[in-house]
């Protein structure tokens, strides 16, 4: 799976208007790494074209992947339902609008500075969960995760409206609320890298201190606890880190769904159940499939671009319809 | 040994049991009988620590209302009815799963090698050790039963507690099941507690039996003592008579 990491990264780099082989890619690590001289003839708009726009970019997809595939990971094993997602749990949503309220009242803050959209998205993203689980908690003391999906679908169908209907009330921002919503990784720089690299490595490192629970979980919350785990404090913890995740990872790029739904499905089945391959592994194959969803958008129908939420969602929908066809024949012994 | 002092619990306003007293000895199986609704999973969810209960429940001098999920785990093991099960794991991993509450948790294990040969040897002790690389999803509902009766024993608790673990699983499954639960309560000297529907399973596999109704005892005596006919009233129909017309069938 690193090896298929590594190829979507040189080729998300290497492929756009312009051409870089794996030759010269290296040729220009070298030089900037070791001083290794560069060959003659060399075009150095190749050096700022990699360095500046598509290596940012393309770390940056790579790492909204990862983000989302391993909260969708996560989400699905704690709720017991394979076809949970932060998406479909109302985080997205909430992450989105948060960032849409930074972009419509032009706030800025100079403490926070780029901190000021992740903050925002996360804080959001929180407020969603906890709004959901509160809710939750009011139909049923216990917060079963039915409860938990349904108040998800709902708040976040709820804060879809209010987006839609921002959208519609502001001629200024309607077209970057509707581009938002699709999400997007166009002119991101390294700064957006180097906030999120740290917060995404720390929640994966996390999330592998829970392997062993979120595996249990998987059977459901009687039998978890009944195994020895503290259900309440283990579905606070995971799932208010899943939405650190999301909210963080959304707040930069938009809104972009399937990848937390699909990401864990096909990592099972090519490695299994368990947590302690799953997590990495979902990190990588949502990382992987991000870069080359966001080189489908950006050069399918070149110079323009297509959201990146369409393409995953090209690609996801199909998929979820046949999760949910083949979740329809699960194992009721 | 587990102590149960005027026990009462139910949900939220609704009391399901009503004040309960009995206590199980080392090396004793119990069974608790009773029509549905009469209380008998809400007890042993109370026992378990997974409902909140008025009176006393102590197991070997632990408080179960004021030990933590993973003290109470140590102890007691529970083995609930058959449910959905989404993830394909295979029977190693679910068996592996029942060391958690050994464990130090995620990927920072210690003594692997140990731990292993204990997941070997549940599996071993229920006949699937050959089946432990298949997947859960694809075994039959005995063969998932017993994965899950070893995950159970990998647990090692003092105390196991039964819910209906034979529904939905044929006669040969069924016997084959509470043969294996009665030989490890033997064999390792220790409790069980278990709700039966069938009460020929409930005589021949139990030392005790419990009839539960609306929440309270309505008899409790040693299996081979015990007054059948007490069931008449409960469940309105001559259970004895019931039992030997079948018998009667059986030897025409």
């Amino acid at each position: 799976m690193a090896g298929v990491a590594f190829l979507s990264i040189i080729l998300g780099v290497g492929i756009g208007s312009v051409c870089i082989t794996p030759v010269q890619i290296a040729a220009i690590f070298m030089n900037k790494m070791f001083h290794v001289p560069l060959p003659e003839n060399f075009n150095e708009i190749y050096i700022g074209l990699l360095l500046n726009i598509r290596l940012p970019r393309v770390l940056l997809a790579f790492l909204v992947g990862a983000a989302l595939s391993v909260s969708g990971t996560v989400m699905q094993s704690v709720l017991k339902n394979p076809l949970a997602s932060s998406y479909g749990l109302g985080v997205s949503s909430g992450a989105g609008l948060g960032a849409i309220l930074v972009m419509m009242c032009g706030v800025s803050s100079g403490v926070l500075g780029v901190f000021l959209l992740p903050v925002v998205g996360l804080l959001f993203g929180l407020g969603t969960v906890f709004i959901s689980i509160f809710l939750a908690s009011k139909f049923d003391r216990n917060m079963s995760n039915f409860n938990i999906v349904l108040t998800g679908m709902v708040v976040s169908l709820f804060i879809n409206a209010i987006m839609s209907t921002l959208a519609s009330t502001s001629q200024e921002y309607s077209q970057r609320i509707l581009l938002w919503q699709l999400g997007s990784f166009s002119l991101k720089e390294w700064s957006y890298v180097l906030v999120l690299f740290p917060i995404v490595m720390a929640c994966i490192v996390f999330f592998m201190r829970f392997t062993l629970e979120l595996d249990i979980l998987t059977f459901g919350e009687e039998q978890a606890s009944a195994m020895g785990i503290e259900i309440k404090k283990a579905k606070w913890i995971l799932i208010g880190m899943t939405a650190i995740l999301t909210g963080t990872a959304v707040s930069f790029v938009g809104i972009i769904g399937f990848v937390d739904l699909i990401g864990p499905h096909v990592v099972r089945r090519f490695f299994g159940c368990e947590h302690k391959y799953v997590i990495p592994m979902s990190a990588l194959f949502g990382g992987s499939f991000m870069v080359i969803a966001d080189l489908l958008a950006r050069t399918l129908v070149s110079p323009s671009e297509i959201p990146i939420g369409s393409i995953t969602a090209l690609v996801g929908a199909p998929f979820f319809i046949y999760i949910f066809f083949r979740s329809g024949k699960e194992k009721v012994a | 040994m587990i102590n149960i002092e005027h026990v009462s619990c139910g949900y939220d306003l609704n009391p399901i049991i009503k004040d309960i007293s009995f206590t199980v000895k080392e090396n004793e199986i119990l069974c608790i009988l009773g029509p549905n609704g009469c209380g008998k999973t809400t007890l042993l969810r109370a026992i378990s620590g997974l409902l909140p209960a008025t009176g006393t429940i102590r197991m070997n001098g632990m408080n179960i209302k004021t030990a933590g999920r993973r003290e109470i785990a140590k102890k007691i093991a529970v083995m609930n009815q058959l449910t959905s099960i989404y993830f394909s794991y295979t029977v190693y991993e679910t068996v592996k799963m029942g060391r958690y509450v050994h464990s130090k948790g995620g990927i920072f294990q210690t003594d692997q090698k140990k731990e292993k040969a204990f997941v070997y040897e549940c599996l071993d002790k229920v006949g699937m050790l050959d089946q432990k690389d298949r997947l859960i999803t694809e075994l039959s509902g005995g063969q998932l039963q017993r994965a899950l009766f070893a995950r159970v024993l990998a647990q090692d608790p003092e105390i196991i507690l039964l819910d209906e673990p034979t529904n939905h699983l044929d006669l040969k499954y069924q016997i084959e099941l509470l043969e294996q639960i009665k030989e490890w309560g033997k064999k390792e000297n220790r409790c069980v507690i278990g709700v039966l529907h069938d009460i020929n399973h409930a005589l021949l596999f139990a030392d005790k039996i419990m009839l539960l109704n609306d929440g309270q005892i309505k008899a409790y005596d040693d299996s081979c003592d015990f007054d059948l006919t007490s069931l008449n009233d409960i469940y309105g129909i001559d259970v004895g008579d019931y039992m030997l017309h079948a018998l009667e069938r059986w030897r025409i």
